[in-house]
């Protein structure tokens, strides 16, 4: 919640106006109901219209009603306007956090489920203002307005009418929220087994279809509905009782405001049209339940959601930086000194692992996948620290310098690197924002893409991603190659360059790949068959160390 | 079922009017429920009329003809009966349009599963299984608002406010006739709300889904983009992206917040008209009645004037809600190309088939084209003889793996390929996959076990012959390190597992099914050169008397077979010479 009190703190200004505009809504619509049965009971009770004042309540009716409408409208935009700048907050806020926590340590948070969570919780934070804060907020200041009338006009009322809407409004939404959240949990669990199911039934279709076991995957999968489906309906008395409970709050209290004014009445301590109207007024305020108790049900959601971004952007980061950071040394070797880490799944070792790589080598790494290869580059831009030994850079200790000037030194390609939502153009940029078109194709034109973009109609500005063109996976690894080509970085490290690459392609790529690195050292890390001479020198990467090889 | 025919083609799929009827049908499936979350709101408005009576009686006795309080104590009760009904017709309603919407769902999603599972795996492969997914799951969930709430709330906007009117008559024939003259407006009205706040959502939903879509897709980069030094210029253009979308959204807004405006506008006009004509009538500068006007009659009207815009207010509320559900219904047909039909039932085509011992294989004329890669096969021939063991080689991408699955009948083909001298397509789909075993290179581990998944292969498996495939596929060598061995969790959300385990793994489960004809592709291809040759040999001691074909790249695995074939550059099977040294020739008439 400390996240969403100083999202909200940033955009006070702008929520004080939605607020003050809804409880102007609110106020106007209690004001209309309540004089209309002021105004009523007293027109009926005089006997001419001599003696009754018309002109004054006719005209405050019409005036509430166009105040109602007026305030209502800009309620609504200015409420969605300071939404849509809380929403935008929300993302660089939480953007701007995870900087410098990536690569995320924890395993949870490695797959492509984190990133889609991560993504479902903001959005369950957005509508926080409008669909919980606002009406909550606008019933606590309506009850106090409500308060201070009903202490002036019937002060005998003013307990039962603050219980039955303290009820109404606050305690019976929180006890829906609370008593939601188990079974809301519940339902999160058995979609996720449903998801899993369909999945499962999707990806594994060949092997399915092959092992003549497509029904047993029907089979799951119905199961898996029906449990979502009983999940649901486990929940669904609960959410039910929401509407149940604002007709019968707003019943209730009109009741007991009407027992408890009848006497009051009959001792002659309020006239009628003022009991009529205090009546009405109370129910007229009751309006604002409904939303709140729509909202109940996503405040556990919205709360859980709050807790995990919030512990997300406090986790410290793993790595961080020198207080003296010394400069990255132009030049010079790369070397691994006695390096120890543990990684992987099965918590494979590298053990006093010993490399030199001299300035502009070019070098491969070769072993099956899982070996480690991808571990050693992930050392080397320090995205893990060694666990003992150390890696230098020109002589310098990778410690001691900044994490932004060693990545500036090294361009990676990895092996999930991603093609982003944007142009091929932002696509390549992203490696050098100042490259000019000319080094665009030159770099395509060494990924072997150049054919494919100068055919798209748009060329460099093709739109990708979203409701773009979309690449296959061959033509996206090769434009993250040729982005990771167009880095002003001294060393490259390539993991697995050539996945999704055809083998004529692929032998023609590491072919050439001397001519395309000329002037850059090199650290190639793959499990394809290298022609010779493509690299000066070829380790394999086994049970932890590295062997030369050939 | 008609709907398959009437709906062939995507254009007709798509169109706004099959989308609502698709829908009508589909609520068929929760009817009852349904009708209940229908009706439950009619009776509740009969009762709110009720209850609106009966509060102006009690303030008419006690204002006007000064009855004492205690007397009323009985009405009081009655009132507070028929609001604790109401608040249960409430409770009831809702609960009720929420189990319909539950029903209809799950017969939706049992049905999309269904269709899916029937597509060939051809449809399958061009299709991203995140996606199709996401259709079942989220898109169908998307439907849930407009079962649960919107339909009843569009019956009861279209019912309640002429109910009201009527209701009204006997009291005030003047405000009855007024509201019962705008009710033909209600329909109006109703669109109008139903516009604005349909246009509302759908301007919001969009710009939220796209500012979330841009940003998943910056956190899902945010490594490479910090690695570049490129992540503090990315948060200017996440907050520069989002405000265009505010600004463009607010524009839109502003106008369709102006529908429920008018909506407001009317309710307004409805309190404060009934009450100025009822004040007016009581000071006698109206007379429109004749009679005069009690303050029961007066108050009644004025409780129930806002009422009768309630159900309009309902609805324009849960507006968006048919909205989504015409998206969704719009983004399924085009996943799926076509609705599954209400009901529908399936034979599947293809005699019986029951081949004793192992098979021959044979193709002619086989023509293969893939729809990424081209042709793979042209006029292709193809003798395997039955109990033979055939190596399969050629370079990556030359159409080992597809040339398998066509064989596997899991990939469409052009020509005649006969099992055991029986045309592939007519064999019965269960017979097919009773007698041929075919391992794929990039098998799927099902969410379990290590053992449930070996147990695919065959379900009523003892745990010692699973343990026994396991062993001879190779798959102990990993499992027995792993602290949970067999029982170790794999798949979706399990322990990962590489490769060349998932391989072994699926391997295993062919050791437990009794298959004339055995298809593996590159079933060594992630193995040290020591386990190779250890799975090799359980794999001919698997192979004896039955047909065995292996695509491979291995020298020492092509080998061990009877004969080699070769894939090669002009789209034809040739056959090689056993010594491997030897220029293939063409397989044409070799037997």
């Amino acid at each position: 919640m400390r996240l969403l009190f100083s999202l909200f703190a940033a955009r006070a200004g702008g929520l004080a106006l939605a607020l003050a505009l809804s409880c102007l809504t609110l106020a106007a619509g209690v004001a209309l109901f309540g004089v209309s049965g002021w105004f009523l009971t007293g027109a009926s009770l005089a006997t001419s219209a001599m003696a009754f004042n018309l002109f004054g309540p006719s005209s405050m009716v019409r005036g509430f009603s166009f105040l109602r409408i007026v305030s209502r409208y800009f309620e609504r935009l200015a409420g969605h306007a300071t939404t849509f700048k809380i929403l935008s907050d929300i993302r660089v806020r939480i953007f701007s956090r995870l900087i410098p926590l990536v690569p995320l340590k924890a395993a949870a948070h490695r797959t492509g489920d984190f990133v889609a969570r991560l993504t479902a919780d903001v959005e369950a934070l957005d509508m926080m203002f409008l669909q919980v804060v606002a009406p909550i907020a606008t019933a606590v200041l309506g009850a106090l307005g409500l308060g201070l009338f009903l202490w002036i006009v019937l002060p005998d009322a003013l307990p039962v009418v603050l219980i039955g809407f303290a009820l109404t409004t606050l305690f019976l939404p929180l006890l829906i929220a609370l008593s939601g959240q188990r079974t809301g949990a519940a339902t999160v669990r058995t979609a996720a087994d449903l998801r899993v199911a369909v999945l499962d039934g999707i990806d594994g279709h060949a092997d399915l279809v092959a092992l003549g076991a497509v029904d047993g995957a029907r089979h799951a999968v119905d199961e898996a509905v029906a449990s979502v489906r009983k999940a649901r309906l486990r929940q669904s008395w609960r959410v039910a009782f929401g509407p149940a409970f604002v007709v019968l709050g707003t019943g209730a209290t009109a009741i007991a405001t009407l027992y408890v004014g009848l006497p009051v009445l009959e001792q002659g301590r309020v006239t009628g049209p003022v009991l009529v109207g205090a009546l009405l007024a109370v129910m007229a305020v009751f309006e604002v339940s409904g939303p709140i108790l729509r909202g109940a049900g996503k405040l556990g959601a919205a709360s859980a959601a709050a807790r995990r971004v919030q512990s997300l952007v406090d986790m410290p980061p793993a790595i961080r930086d020198p207080a003296q950071p010394i400069a990255v040394p132009d030049a010079g070797d790369i070397t691994f000194e006695q390096v120890g880490f543990t990684y992987g799944r099965d918590q494979a070792v590298l053990a006093g692992l010993d490399l030199t790589i001299r300035d502009g080598e070019h070098i491969a790494i070769i072993g099956e996948s899982g070996s480690g290869k991808s571990t050693l580059l992930g050392l080397l831009l320090r995205l893990v620290d060694v666990e003992s030994g150390g890696i230098g850079m020109g002589g310098v200790d990778i410690r001691a310098v900044r994490q932004a000037d060693l990545h500036a030194h090294i361009a990676l390609l990895s092996q999930d690197a991603p093609v982003f939502i944007g142009t091929i153009r932002d696509n390549l940029k992203i490696a050098d924002p100042h490259a000019a078109d000319a080094a665009l194709w030159g770099v395509l034109e060494k990924a072997r893409l150049d054919d494919f973009v100068r055919s798209l109609p748009q060329g460099l500005d093709t739109w990708l991603g979203e409701s773009g063109e979309t690449l296959s996976a061959g033509q996206a690894r090769r434009l993250c190659l040729a982005r990771t080509l167009l880095s002003p970085a001294k060393v490259l490290l390539l993991d697995e360059p050539t996945a999704g690459l055809d083998r004529p392609t692929e032998a023609e790529f590491l072919a050439d790949l001397l001519a395309v690195t000329t002037g850059r050292t090199l650290i190639l890390a793959t499990h394809a068959a290298l022609p010779k001479g493509a690299v000066d020198r070829v380790y394999r990467l086994e049970e932890g160390a590295l062997t030369l090889e050939g | 079922m008609k709907t398959e025919d009437t709906t062939r083609g995507g254009e007709t799929a798509r169109s706004p009017a099959f989308a609502a009827r698709w829908l009508r049908a589909r609520g068929r499936v929760g009817r009852r429920a349904a009708g209940i979350a229908i009706l439950v709101p009619l009776i509740s408005a009969g009762l709110t009329l009720a209850q609106a009576y009966l509060l102006a009686t009690i303030l008419h006795r006690a204002i006007v003809d000064q009855v004492a309080s205690a007397s009323q104590t009985g009405a009081i009760l009655s009132l507070l009966g028929l609001v604790a009904i109401r608040g249960l017709l409430a409770w009831i309603g809702e609960a009720a349009g929420i189990r319909a919407a539950e029903d209809i769902k799950q017969a939706i999603r049992r049905d999309l599963f269904a269709t899916l599972m029937r597509r060939g795996p051809d449809w399958m492969r061009q299709r991203s299984s995140g996606e199709l997914a996401s259709q079942i799951l989220d898109q169908v969930e998307a439907l849930d608002g407009y079962f649960a709430r919107f339909v009843p709330a569009m019956i009861a906007a279209a019912v309640v406010p002429v109910a009201f009117a009527v209701g009204l008559m006997p009291v005030d024939l003047v405000v009855g006739i007024v509201l019962l003259v705008t009710a033909p407006m209600i329909p109006l009205f109703m669109a109008l709300a139903g516009w604005g706040a349909e246009a509302a959502s759908r301007q919001h939903l969009t710009a939220l889904s796209r500012l979330s879509g841009m940003f998943a897709d910056r956190i899902r980069g945010l490594l490479v983009l910090k690695l570049f030094g490129r992540a503090e210029d990315e948060i200017v253009r996440v907050r520069s992206a989002s405000d265009e979308f505010a600004e463009r959204t607010l524009a839109v807004l502003r106008i369709a917040f102006l529908s429920s405006a008018v909506l407001e506008f009317f309710a307004a006009l409805g309190v404060a008209g009934v009450a100025l004509y009822v004040g007016l009538t009581y000071v006698g500068l109206l007379d429109l009645r004749g009679t005069g006007f009690t303050l029961q009659a007066g108050l009644f009207c004025l409780l129930m004037a806002p009422e009768v815009y309630m159900p309009l207010r309902t609805l324009a509320a849960h507006y968006h809600d048919r909205a989504s559900a015409k998206a969704a219904v719009t983004s399924l047909a085009a996943t799926f190309e076509n609705l599954p039909p209400v009901d529908e039932v399936v034979t599947a085509p293809g005699s019986p088939w029951s081949p004793s011992g192992a098979i021959a294989v044979t193709a002619r004329h086989l023509t293969v084209e893939t729809p990424d890669r081209g042709t793979i096969l042209s006029d292709a021939t193809l003798d395997i003889a039955a109990g033979e063991t055939v190596a399969l080689l050629g370079p990556s991408g030359i159409g080992k793996s597809t040339l398998l699955e066509v064989l596997a009948r899991l990939r469409s083909h052009q020509g005649q390929i006969e099992l055991g001298g029986v045309p592939l397509a007519d064999i019965d789909e269960g017979a097919l996959r009773r007698h041929v075993a075919s391992l794929g290179q990039r098998p799927r581990l099902f969410h379990g076990t290590i053992a449930s998944n070996i147990r695919l292969g065959r379900a009523d498996a003892t745990d010692a012959e699973v343990r026994l495939a396991a062993e001879r596929a190779c798959v102990l060598d990993f499992a027995d390190r792993l602290p949970e061995g067999l029982a170790t969790p794999v798949g979706e959300r399990g322990r990962g597992v590489s490769g060349g385990e998932a391989q072994r793994i699926a391997l295993a489960r062919i050791f437990l099914r009794d298959p004339a004809l055995v298809l593996l592709d590159e079933p060594t291809a992630h193995l040290d050169i020591e386990t190779e040759a250890r799975v090799m040999r359980t794999i001919l001691a698997f192979a004896q008397g039955r047909t065995l074909l292996i695509a491979t790249h291995s020298m020492a695995v092509a080998a061990l077979m009877d004969r080699i074939l070769e894939i090669d550059d002009r789209q034809r099977i040739l056959v090689r010479a056993p010594d491997l040294t030897a220029e293939p020739v063409l397989a044409q008439g070799v037997a």
